[in-house]
Formats: C-alpha cells, structure tokens, sequence
C-alpha cells in the first residue's frame, strides 16, 4: 500500500503545480474570463451548479453505457462466429479494420434522419458502432492467435471444437477483450458527447457545452468539460476494476 | 501463397459487396414483410439507392452553379487532410520531445505518464466547441487564431498519444549490453540517444505514426464537425446534414468522402514503412 | 511382452509431387515394448519429431502401418492412450497449476473431487504439491516442465511421447530433471518415446537409442543400453562413456562430416 503512495506523490506534485500554474497565470496577466477562467471559477461553477451538471452527465453516461454494452456484446458474438468460419473472418476483418480507421461518428447525422432526431437510439446506435470495431477485431485476434503447443496438447487429448472453444480459445481471448474494451470505454464517452454536436436531444454533455460557448458563459462550459472528464474516468477506472478481477493470473505486474 | 494472397483480396473486396447489398436488400424488404417497418426507415429519403449516391457526385453540388460534388469533397477532403498533416506534425513532434524528456528524466516519467494515458480516457474533444470560442480574440504574438489552427490543434491533442508512448518503449527499447556499450565509449547522453536510442525506436515508432495519422485524421473531422470550422470535409457533413431533407444523397457522398481520406492516409503511412524498413528485421515478438 | 508402438514400413513424404518434395520418414521399422523407454535422436531434419508427431497422430503417415497400444493411431488419440509433453512446457498461464493438470481429466468428463484427488496426486509424484495454487509464471522452468510431466501422466495413459522437453533447460537442471524422469518412469511403469537432440541424455534415460539419419529420414541404428539403475555416479562410469561413443559414432556414420545440430552435452 505504501508503494501505491509514493508511486502517487510525483504525478500528484505535478498535477498541484500545473493548476496553481493556471490559476496564478491567469491572475497575474488579467485573463479574460471567456478566454480561460481560472481552476478556481471552475471548481466554484462546480460546486453551484452540481445537480445540473451531474444531471447531464449522467444523461449522456447512459447513452455512452448502452451503446458501450450492445457494441461490446455484438463485436464478441459476431467475432464468435467470424473465428468459426474462415472464410467470413477473411471477407469482414479487412472491411472491419478499414471502418475502424474512419471518423465513424460522422455517422452521426445520417442516423438522426434513420431513427429520427427526437430518439435517444441514434445515439446510443452510433456509439454502439464505434465500439464495435475494436472490440471485434481484438477478439478475432484472441480467439485465433493461439499457441502452436496448446493447440497440439489439445489435440493430443483429442478434444471437440467446443472444448478448444471453451478451454482455449476464449481465455486466450479474453486479455485481447481487455485491451479493446479499455480503447472501447473512452471511444464510448467521446462518441457520445460527439454525436450530440449534431442536434438531436438536447440533454446531454456535448450540446450544454457548445450552448455555454455560445452565450460565452466560459466558466459554465469548463465545469461540463469537468464533467465529460470525470466520465471518461469514471468508464476506464471500471474496465480497469473489471479486468483486475477477470484475470487474476495477470496481477503480479500491477502490484 | 500467390494463389491465396488473390484469394484473401477477393475476401475482403466481398466484404464491402455484401454490405452494399446488405444495404440494398434491407430497402427491398423493408414494409413488404407486413404491416410493420424496420426501426431505421428505410425509405429513398433517408436510404437512397446506392446508385443514387454514386450518382449525386457527379451532379452540380449546388443547382444551376458550375462545380460537381465530387469537385467539392475531393476540395473538402484535401483541406481537411492538410490541417490534420500540420495536426500529425505537431502531435508528433511533441510526443516526440515528451518521450525523449521522459526517457532521460526518470522522476519526470512518473509523473507524467499517469497523465498521458489519462489524457486518452478523457473526452477533450469536449474543448472543441471551446476553443472556437477564442476564434478571433486571441492572438499569440502578431499570429491571429484561427479556425483551421484549433482544428489542427485538436488533430495534435489525438495524436500525440500514440507516439509519445510508443517512442518512450523505443527509446527503453535497448537492451542492457548496448548501453554498456555505449559507456565503454564514455559516449555522452546525446551520442547515446542519436546512435542507439533513435534508432533502436524506430520499428517502435512507424506503427506508432500509423495509430497517430488515423488519429490526426479522425480528430481534424470530428473537430470539424464540433467547431464549424469551414473548408474541410467534416463541415460539408454538417452543411449537406442540413440540407438533407430536400437532398438525401448529399449527406453519403461526404461520408463516403470523409470514409475514403482515412483509408488513404493509413496507406500512405504503410506505403512509407515500407520504404523505411526494408533493411530492418521486425521487432521482437514482445516488445 | 506386448508392443505398445508397432510400426512397419512406415513413411511420411511432405507435399508429395512437387517440386518441394521431402521425404520425411522412409521405411521405418520400430516396435517399443511395454515398460521400455526408447530414445530418438539424431541430427536436425531427421524426422525424429515428426515421427513423434505421427504416433500421436497429430500428423498422418503417408504409407506403412502403425499401431499404438494395439489400436489405430487415430483410436488412441481418442482413447487418450498416450500423454505428451513438448518442448515448451505448453502450460495455460489463465490456469493455476492444478487446474493445469486437471486439464485431460476435464476432457474425459472425470468428476471434480475425483480430477482434484488424481492432479494433486501427480503433483505429489513430480514433488510440486506445495505449489498447486500458483499460477505458472510463478514456477521455474523446470518446475513447468514438471507440472507438465504431471500433465501428461494424470490420465494415467500406458504411454508417454515427449518432444525435446528438456531442451530449452540450463543443464544442471537438465541432469535433475533426468534423474526425476527415471524416477517417475521406474514408479510408474510407463512406455516412453523420447525425442531429444543430447547424447548422454539419451544414453542415460534409455533402455534403447534410435539412431536417425536425415533426407530421407531412416534409422541407422539401434543401441541397446543395460546399464542398471541409473544414478548421477553413473554419468561417470566408463560404460556409460562406452554407449555414450556407440552412439556419437552412430551417429557419424550418418557420413556428410559431423553431425549438425546433435548436443554432445
């Protein structure tokens, strides 16, 4: 435990430096508000408009948590089916990493005229899809870049496809999992607050920011960027926890 | 392994059919199963007829005036792949420097790099919007602000990440007899870093540049998208988005614009690891 | 006695037809009887794996006859007639040590209280017990080797088919791991087949060395070693020297100048 706080005190020191930076810069060459308010406006913003904030906040982290869950869930199954069948694992991954380098929530706007710009769905269908790509292709991975020995021992036993499915393959698979869900998690919250730049509902993180730039309420818009930031956070620290306990025999590196 | 490499083309090219036809099918069968419809609508407003589309570019982006579509999002896309070069530049640059600091400052990289990988977690394209807010109040020195910079600056914010920890593995990339190596030399810190560090950071850091120009690529868009900010393809998908009740293909053809810069620009990034690499064994597989 | 591997004329011909032609295995006559351990050695590209590779059907032969405990090749696999041990310990690091070895008891549908009992038992005879709640990365190497040793033997097959396991260890642990080998063998009564690339490993752990010649892969000779019980003194005894030079001479004779990628450890 002491380790884990001493390995706190630099990155700690440096983040104190960094805001008392910002606060005394800000003070000592007069600022304009709108330009940058100083951490301590921000903190002040914060705590007034706490209900509000954490209100909009959770509004958008549900949208990012529902698309997050269906994306993860469709990227297993389909890379599920994808490592059963060869040929569909050629024909789709390609398609898949080529999708997975595009700005996919540029989508955004063709789904609002699909579902419609009054639904919560178009949202949470766009973040599901960013999700997607690189859940599946870490999981294609897993469930096939198995060790040469394991699978011969498995052979050796004369096991079924699904004991090698079961036995293998999909605890391969799983740090693969880990790794795209904690890439997943992040894209999940930038997505989400991305899609609302487009209109559609206006409950969310990404459209009260862009209304407090426009009525050059500065400060405000800081305080839901806090918020944005506690999110992002808030998804990594859980696949984070999530990972910790699904891979026990990964410990020894963190502690 | 000729026969399967054509055969693995074909694959994947099959991919993008079946999702065309996918596509296609999906207006065909909509309504015609029974009384009910598909949740997405499926209707030629807002699912036009992929010919339609294939169509729309090559007709005048705005009526009765010369320039086609196409004219636009190739000019769009262009625009937008500049501001995310001097985006990728910069990104690059400044994981660069941070990684070389943090490789010669042990203190530094504990300090750091918590904050680094936070940087990934949080959603800063929330400051986009922001940003633009400076639009024409600031100016650093004589260098008045502009859109395209916060664009450009959004493009850095996405892409440092990958190449400022990719560059730090690569420059602790070597192993131990290489630097007692160097220090039986009693080479300086500099001699080492330009003679071993770099070089051995290199197979590090290619990879590193292809995850940053997608990166660079996709931030300059959504940051378009975010700001408003005019000339690149990222605002054309909000302009056509506008209009797309009266002109439904638009919105697909910038799309599909903004789709292919990406794919071209990780091509570009593999065509010139191949030119760098074509002397150097892989890396290890556990770097 | 009984043959527990039967084989006759047996060859193996990678991608026959074309020009990359390779004659793995040419007319190969072997029998290893019950209780027996019978080495393979012989130069890189000999087909001595592959041959390994053939009785446990992970590869199919391409002519002759082959019987493993008296049944089909493919049969025994099934029947999980033999137990084998690689050269990387091949162990799932997702998997604590018991868990491990309970791996082919899991395949064989044997109960769980049952399955814990018998791994428990097999780390008790490769003298891991203490360390059956660990996690592999937390064992040596050679103690992997062990927990796969344990692995192989859990299902208590009459057979035993190990490639090269030793060979990615220092040689005091190799020496150790040899002497614990022939242990567990004189405890168990098992039928060994024994890859390995080491003279004296071969000579000390083996009632019998094959010799294999490469292109095409054929046996040259067969030493028959009757040393008595093997003890680390007897790595010093001149018989032991003698077999020692019968097989490196073997060996030689392969012709082509020295033997390549033979370990004269």
């Amino acid at each position: 435990m002491s380790r884990r706080l001493r390995q706190l005190i630099a990155p700690g020191a440096w983040g104190v430096l960094v805001l008392l930076t910002w606060e005394g810069f800000v003070r000592w060459r007069k600022i304009k508000l709108f330009l940058l308010p100083p951490p301590s406006r921000i903190w002040r913003e914060l705590r007034e408009n706490r209900s509000g904030i954490l209100h909009v906040t959770s509004n958008t982290g549900t949208n990012a948590l529902i698309g997050l869950v269906l994306g993860v869930i469709a990227g297993v199954v389909m890379a599920l089916v994808a490592q059963r069948f060869v040929a569909l694992r050629d024909a789709i991954t390609p398609l898949s990493a080529a999708l997975n380098t595009m700005p996919i929530v540029a989508i955004g706007p063709i789904f609002y005229n699909l579902f419609g710009t009054t639904s919560a769905i178009p949202r949470r269908a766009v973040v599901a899809i960013v999700v997607f790509f690189p859940i599946f292709l870490n999981v294609v991975n897993g469930l096939t870049q198995t060790e040469a020995t394991h699978e011969e021992l498995l052979r050796s036993y004369a096991a079924s496809d699904a004991s090698v499915l079961w036995k293998l393959r999909m605890p391969n698979a799983l740090p693969f999992l880990m790794t795209g869900l904690k890439l997943a998690a992040s894209l999940a919250v930038i997505a989400a607050i991305v899609v609302e730049y487009f209109g559609g509902l206006q409950n969310g993180l990404g459209s009260r920011v862009t209304s407090a730039m426009k009525s050059s309420a500065t400060a405000r818009g800081w305080a839901y960027i806090a918020g944005a930031c506690a999110l992002g956070i808030g998804f990594y620290s859980v696949v984070t926890a999530v990972e910790r306990v699904a891979m026990p025999w990964r410990r020894r590196r963190s502690d | 392994m000729k026969a399967g490499g054509v055969k693995r083309i074909a694959l994947g090219l099959s991919g993008f059919v079946a999702m065309a036809a996918t596509w296609e099918l999906y207006k065909a069968i909509d309504g015609k199963l029974g009384p009910w419809h598909f949740p997405a609508h499926a209707d030629d407003a807002s699912m036009p007829h992929l010919l339609t589309i294939g169509r729309r570019f090559l007709q005048p982006e705005v009526r009765d005036r010369p320039g086609t579509v196409l004219q636009a999002v190739i000019s769009g896309s262009w625009y937008t792949f500049r501001v995310a070069v001097v985006g990728l530049a910069l990104g690059a640059m400044i994981g660069l420097l941070l990684a070389v600091v943090m490789e010669r400052f042990r203190l530094l990289e504990r300090a750091w790099l918590p904050y680094i990988v936070l940087s990934q977690t949080v959603p800063l394209i929330a400051l986009a919007p922001l940003i633009s807010g400076w639009g024409g109040g600031l100016r650093i020195g004589s260098l008045h602000w502009r859109p395209w910079m916060s664009v450009a600056a959004m493009a850095a914010y996405l892409s440092f990440f990958p190449v400022a920890v990719g560059a730090l593995r690569g420059l602790q990339s070597p192993q131990a007899h290489h630097e007692d190596l160097m220090r039986s030399y009693a080479a300086s810190w500099g001699q080492t870093l330009w003679k071993l560090r770099l070089p051995a950071a290199v197979p590090y850091l290619i990879p590193a540049l292809q995850l940053a120009a997608a990166s660079s690529i996709v931030g300059a868009i959504v940051s378009e998208i975010s700001i408003g900010a005019k000339g690149g393809v990222g605002r054309l998908i909000l302009d056509y988005f506008q209009r797309a009740s009266g002109d439904p293909a638009q919105v697909y053809t910038a799309f599909i614009g903004a789709a292919l810069l990406g794919l071209v620009t990780v091509g570009l990034i593999k065509a010139l690891e191949k030119l760098l690499m074509r002397n150097r064994a892989a890396p290890g597989l556990h770097p | 006695m009984t043959d527990v591997v039967a084989m006759s004329g047996l060859s193996k011909v990678f991608n026959p037809g074309r020009a990359n032609q390779v004659d793995a295995l040419l007319e190969i006559d072997l029998k290893v009887s019950a209780g027996t351990f019978v080495s393979l050695i012989g130069p890189s590209g000999c087909g001595k794996s592959t041959l390994l590779r053939v009785i446990a059907d992970l590869t199919p032969p391409t002519g002759g006859t082959l019987s493993v405990n008296g049944k089909p090749a493919a049969q025994a696999r099934a029947d999980q007639d033999y137990g084998m041990a690689f050269q990387a310990a091949g162990l799932f690091d997702w998997r604590k040590v018991v868990r491990n070895v309970e791996l082919p008891l899991e395949l064989r549908r044997m109960g769980k209280a049952e399955r814990r009992t018998r791994a428990l038992a097999m780390l008790e005879l490769v003298k891991l017990p203490d360390f059956a709640e660990h996690y592999p990365w937390e064992l040596s190497g050679g103690m992997q080797q062990r927990v796969a040793i344990a692995r192989a033997l859990a299902a208590d097959p009459p057979l035993l088919l190990m490639d090269e396991p030793f060979g990615a260890l220092d040689e005091m642990t190799r020496e150790h791991m040899q002497a614990e080998l022939t242990r567990i063998c004189a405890a168990t009564q098992k039928t060994v087949v024994f890859v390995t690339h080491s003279i004296p490993e071969a000579v000390y752990l083996s009632d019998r060395v094959v010799v294999m010649s490469p292109r095409p892969g054929r046996i040259v000779k067969v030493v028959d070693v009757d040393l008595g019980a093997r003890t680390d003194d007897m790595r010093e005894q001149p018989q032991f020297f003698k077999k020692v030079t019968e097989v490196r001479e073997a060996l030689r004779g392969i012709g082509a100048g020295a033997p390549r990628g033979v370990d004269d450890r």
